[in-house]
């Protein structure tokens, strides 16, 4: 009955517990001496500058970072005044909950920060009493047009220059959406697919015309038709330079398609 | 090489009884579809252009005019042409003149607006020419052109095919017109076969060789400087050169036995061409000179017809022999990675579009006895080998051969009786005879 001896044995654990408390003391005595001695020694001007081999930190007023660019007399700005105003976005707070987005809704863009694409500051506010007011009238938002070949459509969106591209050269834009949809090979698109969520392509217009930059801004979440959207613009060596009264270097083009079979 | 009658060896009463047999099959409807024309096509209006002052000569010169720029976006392929019956009353000659509202609405329902004038001084004629986007009336003009030249119709034809082809690359996505291009064929009209030019819609036909002999198979150096083609010298078929820069022929070397169908690589700095100085025509390669002379296929059976890819100048499609009859094959230009493309049927001349996308040729599909035997062009996607017929039913079509735009093809057919040059559009549509004298064959249309 080995087991059973554990329990009636006799295990004097008195003087192992007097050490240990003894440890103890000890052991806090020694902290509350460091902490007393160490403050009184020389270890308290560190990062003051001067002391010793330390380097010296001296805090300033504020950072010299780059100022911001001044306000230029930028013409893809304020080339025409056309019938309407692009007015600056008013800064929202994006909310902490990300909303489930739809079955076709299009995700929030990566904001671009390429000096090109940057929104022009926001000028005075002193227009002239003529001027349509933001929203009432001029160009439409959103996808600019819609083309259908056989089952299958697609449509897309311009920004770019003022912001007033699809407006002024509506007959560019045409030539745009008839290349894209020409080059675009439905039979590459895998046969079992019956339908599938749209896939966004961008792209850039170079004053060539030839485009650049293609990517797949948010996939269909089936390859082959993802395959065949990028092919379709990468068979497209030019559109055509960009029209030449227009002043800006590239537009860029949001294509999408939509597949059902 | 290849017998090209299924039907010589069968008697003529089996032959009547298979014509019969057949011709149900030959009054079907077909559904046209192709590749490469777009979804939609611009609506435009183009009314006649307007004299800006009293010269006899006007009248002419502005007929010639109105109908070579009509005739050329009509030809384009990218364009809904209105009819001149809905347009509104009252010439347009100037910016001045266009009431936008009654051209962009019904029943014009124009999107866009050529209009110009006309105007004769002197030995000149200067032409003003606009493109307007009648739907936008805050920034209208996508194209305002002026030209001066001498006043013959002559001149005057070329000023309009400046003009149209301004306004097809504007609209037309920046793929150049082809009303300046140049159409090489052979013409047997004089007596003998000679090499023959003419304008890309038929006009100024004209004889560039006068050899004496016989001349077949041109091809067009992509920058249009020289023309190379096959002549029979009396013992052989040589590779001859012709200069447009000399306007004459230029020495070329003689390879000996049978040296057939030259073609330019798209740099223009090498020719493929098929020669049987070996025995069996096989395909060679020199340089633009003639040096350099070697043979990149070596399987056993007639290689010929070799054609380079456009746009890339990295392969070549050729006629290869596959079994008894003739197929469609590519391979590098080195002569590796052999590939057939057709596998049935009597396929023959090639012709690769300038995207490199497409081989254009002509098949038998169904070849031999109890076959029709009827001989189509069709376009095949090299890629997916997919393929679509463009002409039907229309006699035996041969040696297509693609515009520069990629949106046009030339060929021969004797469905008018003889032997004549006609072009059409990439999706068969469009079909238009641009000879009718003598027997005119293998056409080859210029790069640019």
């Amino acid at each position: 009955m080995a087991s059973g001896e554990i329990f009636f044995e006799h295990e004097r654990w008195g003087p192992s517990l007097a050490r240990s408390a003894a440890l103890h003391l000890g052991f806090v005595l020694a902290i509350v001496l460091y902490g007393w001695l160490g403050g009184r020694g020389g270890g308290s001007n560190w990062g003051a500058g001067g002391g010793g081999d330390a380097m010296g930190v001296n805090l300033v007023a504020n950072i010299p970072l780059p100022a911001n660019p001044a306000p230029t007399e930028n013409v893809l700005a304020t080339e025409s005044k056309g019938v309407s105003k692009s007015e600056p976005k008013p800064q929202v707070e994006e909310p902490q909950a990300i909303p489930i987005p739809e079955r076709n809704a299009k995700k929030k863009p990566v904001p671009r920060t390429s000096e090109t694409e940057r929104k022009p500051p926001p000028q005075p506010t002193t227009e002239a009493t003529n001027v349509v007011p933001f929203g009432q009238g001029g160009p439409v938002a959103g996808p600019y047009a819609m083309f259908a070949a056989g089952a299958a459509k697609g449509g897309f969106g311009f920004t770019g220059g003022g912001g007033d591209f699809g407006s002024r050269f509506s007959w560019y834009v045409r030539v745009v959406n008839q290349k894209v949809s020409e080059n675009w090979l439905k039979y590459e698109v895998d046969p079992r697919i019956q339908s599938a969520n749209r896939v966004y392509v961008t792209f850039d217009i170079e004053r060539n015309g030839h485009p650049a930059n293609i990517r797949i801004e948010q996939s269909s979440g089936v390859p082959s038709l993802d395959m065949s959207a990028l092919r379709a613009l990468e068979r497209i060596d030019t559109f055509g330079p960009l029209p030449s009264d227009y002043s800006g270097s590239r537009v860029s083009v949001e294509f999408w398609f939509d597949y059902k079979r | 090489m290849w017998a090209r009658s299924p039907f010589a060896r069968i008697s003529t009463a089996t032959a009547t009884l298979l014509l019969l047999v057949c011709l149900p099959a030959f009054a079907q409807d077909w559904i046209k579809t192709g590749t490469g024309l777009g979804v939609e096509k611009v609506r435009i209006a183009v009314p006649d252009f307007k004299a800006s002052n009293q010269d006899p000569r006007n009248p002419e010169l502005l007929k010639t005019f109105n109908d070579t720029l009509w005739n050329d976006l009509k030809n384009a392929g990218i364009f809904d042409m209105v009819s001149k019956s809905f347009y509104p009353l009252g010439q347009v000659g100037a910016p001045a003149d266009v009431k936008f509202d009654s051209w962009s609405s019904p029943p014009p329902n124009a999107a866009m607006l050529v209009f110009g004038n006309l105007q004769t001084s002197g030995n000149n004629a200067v032409v003003q020419g606009w493109l307007y986007d009648v739907k936008n009336t805050s920034s209208p003009q996508v194209l305002g052109k002026q030209y001066t030249d001498t006043a013959t119709t002559q001149a005057v034809r070329i000023i309009a095919h400046k003009f149209a082809d301004e306004i097809i690359f504007r609209l037309g996505g920046g793929v150049n017109g082809i009303a300046e291009t140049q159409i090489y064929y052979v013409s047997a009209r004089g007596g003998r076969k000679e090499i023959w030019g003419m304008d890309y819609d038929g006009a100024n036909q004209h004889a560039i060789t006068t050899i004496g002999s016989l001349s077949l198979s041109p091809h067009i150096s992509p920058d249009g400087s020289r023309l190379a083609f096959s002549s029979f010298t009396g013992a052989s078929w040589e590779i001859k050169m012709f200069s447009f820069d000399l306007n004459r022929l230029v020495a070329f070397p003689r390879f000996g036995a049978t040296n057939l169908t030259p073609a330019w690589s798209p740099d223009g700095a090498r020719l493929a061409f098929s020669s049987s100085r070996a025995g069996a025509p096989e395909i060679y390669v020199v340089d633009q000179s003639g040096g350099n002379l070697h043979r990149v296929t070596n399987s056993r059976g007639p290689n010929v017809s070799p054609v380079w890819n456009r746009k890339t100048g990295t392969e070549i499609a050729f006629v290869c022999r596959r079994g008894d009859l003739p197929q469609i094959c590519t391979m590098g230009s080195d002569g590796t990675n052999v590939q057939q493309m057709t596998d049935q049927g009597y396929a023959v001349s090639p012709s690769w579009s300038p995207n490199g996308q497409f081989l254009v040729l002509s098949w038998m599909r169904h070849y031999g006895p109890g076959a029709p035997g009827a001989e189509d062009i069709y376009i095949m996607d090299v890629a997916t080998k997919r393929f679509v017929q463009l002409t039907h039913d229309g006699g035996r079509n041969d040696f297509p051969s693609w515009a520069p735009d990629n949106r046009h093809i030339v060929f021969q057919s004797n469905r008018s009786g003889s032997l004549q040059i006609w072009s059409m559009l990439a999706d068969g549509s469009e079909q238009h005879q641009l000879t009718t004298s003598g027997s005119n064959s293998e056409p080859d249309w210029s790069w640019k």
